[in-house]
């Protein structure tokens, strides 16, 4: 007897990637817009924490600013500080420095460029009080939370050389409880 | 006529989306990897006296009236000492305490404009300085100053 051949079954399984081709476009939506590509002005340090400051808005005051910050040289093959690498507080004047826009700043040459950015911003008038023309560009000082006093007093100091009146200084707001 | 055939097949176009999803989960491997949760920020208004050295000059007008908080660093410690009117204070809610104090005198003898200035020595480290100045905030005192060396002659 003729045996009887069984029908072949073609299956045909397939995978729908449409949704997780959706899942991952959102994913990828949410990832770019929460990366933070624009400011390059703050850079990566440990603000000291403050309960009572005001939380950043979107400026609309119309006044430039300029964002100092004051961090520790990252360690390389060239430079370590184990101090710092170990949570301490390293004073070394010569370990901090003064980065602005991503470039390191030596501390003298700090006058002459906050000098520049606060002339291109001077205010109409003469105030009565300094008896000159102040400027009306803001200064940010961010600094560690290690950083010591006196490089934030250098940079301060150095805003009232340059006529630069309006300071600011950054902190962190702490995490809830 | 031999061909493709269509027979079942309801979409006779298909898109090979292979290369999309691999590139896609480069772009999220990519994203994740630099992605940061970022802290939320402020800042302290700290701006300075417009007819006190602003200009460069040392200030004509000494002020003795103020509330002075002293800061030292203690290398051996590795802390920062804290003074008030020769008084070391340690504790945040007694400093607090003092400062009110302090400044209500003024406000009483009608100077409430009268700063607190944090007078730090230069190896303090700057967190210490801005507790300082959240305890001062908290207390509803906006006028600080920091104390600064006289600048250099030019």
């Amino acid at each position: 007897m003729a045996r009887r051949k069984a029908p072949t079954v073609k299956e045909d399984v397939q995978c729908n990637l449409i949704p997780m081709v959706d899942i991952m476009f959102l994913l990828l939506l949410f990832f770019m817009l929460g990366a933070d590509m624009s400011q390059r002005e703050q850079a990566d340090l440990v603000l000291p924490t403050a309960s009572e400051i005001k939380e950043d808005k979107p400026d609309k005051s119309p006044d430039p600013a300029t964002t100092v910050n004051i961090q520790h040289r990252q360690d390389s093959s060239t430079f370590s500080c184990p101090i710092n690498a170990q949570g301490g507080y390293c004073r070394a004047d010569d370990h901090w420095a003064v980065v602005i826009r991503g470039r390191e700043v030596p501390i003298t040459a700090l006058k002459d460029q906050l000098k520049a950015e606060a002339d291109e911003n001077l205010e109409t008038d003469v105030d009565p009080a300094a008896g000159v023309r102040l400027s009306a560009r803001k200064v940010i000082i961010r600094a560690d939370r290690a950083a010591p006093y006196g490089m934030v007093n250098k940079v301060i100091e150095t805003c009232s050389l340059s006529g630069i009146y309006k300071v600011e200084v950054g902190a962190a707001v702490p995490a809830p409880k | 006529m031999a061909g493709v055939s269509m027979e079942g097949d309801e979409n006779p176009v298909a898109i090979n989306v292979t290369p999309l999803v691999d590139i896609i989960f480069c772009l999220c491997v990519f994203f994740m990897i630099s992605f940061k949760f970022k802290q939320l920020e402020g800042k302290f208004d700290s701006w300075l006296p417009k007819g006190k050295g602003v200009t460069g000059g040392v200030s004509a007008d000494i002020v003795l009236d103020e509330v002075r908080v002293a800061m030292y660093w203690d290398e051996n410690a590795q802390r920062t000492v804290r003074q008030l009117k020769n008084r070391r204070v340690d504790d945040d809610e007694e400093l607090a305490q003092l400062i009110k104090e302090a400044h209500a005198d003024w406000v009483a003898m009608n100077r409430p404009d009268t700063p607190v200035t944090i007078d730090a020595e230069a190896r303090v480290p700057w967190a210490d300085v801005i507790a300082v100045m959240n305890l001062c905030k908290k207390n509803g005192i906006d006028s600080i100053e920091f104390a600064l060396g006289a600048p250099p002659p030019q």
